[in-house]
């Protein structure tokens, strides 16, 4: 019996490692759960992890994503990835019930479409830090003179 | 023992088939066979891959909405074992499912005769396009043509006509018979 020469699956592990269980993203239901207003409070008020990019403090809601800091968190905003995300968020994303119910047990429902819209970034206070940076420049300026003379 | 349902195709899942998965919040799952597994690990949507129950429904190629579905369903309300419901309900789900079966084939049934329906008007249209395919747009005007020409013998085959100059002149008549009878007022008209 001639066994099989070609080698179909050589080359894939950069492909699977992508599914593999350990690389697991939140999925579209669980973000579906965070959005919930109790629940994106707490995420979007998180304390200081210093094993979290940027302590935790930029988190993307809809992405769940860590960001560094806030200027690359509302740069993340335009993005195409973001905005992808927050199309797929507009239906309601599909379940285990809904799966139950596909299957003939219950009326099935078809889903709603919401309008998801980004979370409301804190614009104010990047330009408020924004004054306080113009602020502490000068300040070190001088600093920078007093020491020169 | 229980017959689960896979959570990307929604077939049913007999035991000792089958894989499943427990997300970290505890949710589990299920899946038939290693398609809809891999299916799921890739992120597929199951509304928009076509051999789902879930697209079926969705794109409303299957009844999706009747009273018979609400009776299998799970419901979280224990039911004190009872002889009596419980030989009811074997009877009873014998019926459902009959009546169940007869009602999606129905509707089944019926979205496809919408389809014949369209079909039988298409080719319609398309007999009245393409009937020159089959009878040549000229055929049988020989024949009639031959017919006027009979009629036509009864008439004065030769018509005066006066020129523009005021000469007097003698025509046969044209072989067209209707454009004939517009020639002779025309004739008529240019009378100067």
């Amino acid at each position: 019996m001639p066994y099989k020469r070609k080698k179909y699956h050589q080359g894939d592990t950069h492909l699977k490692k992508r599914w593999r269980v350990r690389n697991r993203k939140k999925d579209l239901d669980e973000i579906d759960e965070d959005l919930k207003e109790e629940n994106a409070e707490k995420l979007l008020n998180q304390e200081i992890d210093l094993d979290r990019p940027g302590a935790a403090q930029h988190y993307c809601l809809h992405c769940a994503r860590y960001f560094i800091d806030n200027h690359s968190l509302l740069e993340h905003f335009k993005t195409k990835v973001h905005k992808r995300r927050l199309k797929a968020l507009e239906l309601e994303p599909y379940s285990i019930e809904e799966s139950e119910r596909a299957a003939g047990f219950g009326n099935f429902k078809v889903p709603n479409k919401r309008k998801i819209v980004t979370q409301n970034s804190e614009n104010t206070d990047i330009t408020e830090r924004d004054s306080e940076v113009l602020e502490v420049i000068p300040n070190k300026k001088k600093k920078v003179k007093e020491n020169a003379t | 023992m229980r017959i689960e349902t896979c959570y990307f195709c929604s077939s049913r899942i007999y035991p000792g088939h089958g894989i499943q998965f427990v997300r970290n919040d505890c949710k589990i799952f299920r899946f038939c066979r290693s398609k809809c597994h891999a299916a799921f690990k890739k992120k597929k949507n199951p509304r928009k891959t076509k051999w789902t129950k879930a697209y079926r429904k969705t794109a409303g190629k299957e009844l999706a909405i009747d009273p018979s579905f609400e009776f299998e369903k799970r419901r979280h309300v224990p039911v004190k074992y009872n002889r009596e419901l419980w030989t009811k309900t074997i009877e009873a789900m014998k019926k459902v499912e009959e009546i169940r079966q007869r009602r999606s084939n129905n509707y089944i049934m019926q979205r496809l005769r919408k389809g014949r329906e369209v079909e039988w008007q298409r080719d319609v249209r398309e007999v009245q396009r393409d009937i020159s395919l089959i009878r040549s747009p000229a055929a049988g005007l020989k024949q009639k043509q031959a017919q006027d020409d009979a009629e036509m013998e009864v008439e004065p085959e030769t018509i005066e006509v006066v020129d523009a100059k005021g000469r007097k002149q003698v025509i046969e008549a044209p072989v067209m018979v209707p454009a004939t009878g517009e020639m002779i007022e025309d004739g008529g008209d240019v009378e100067l």
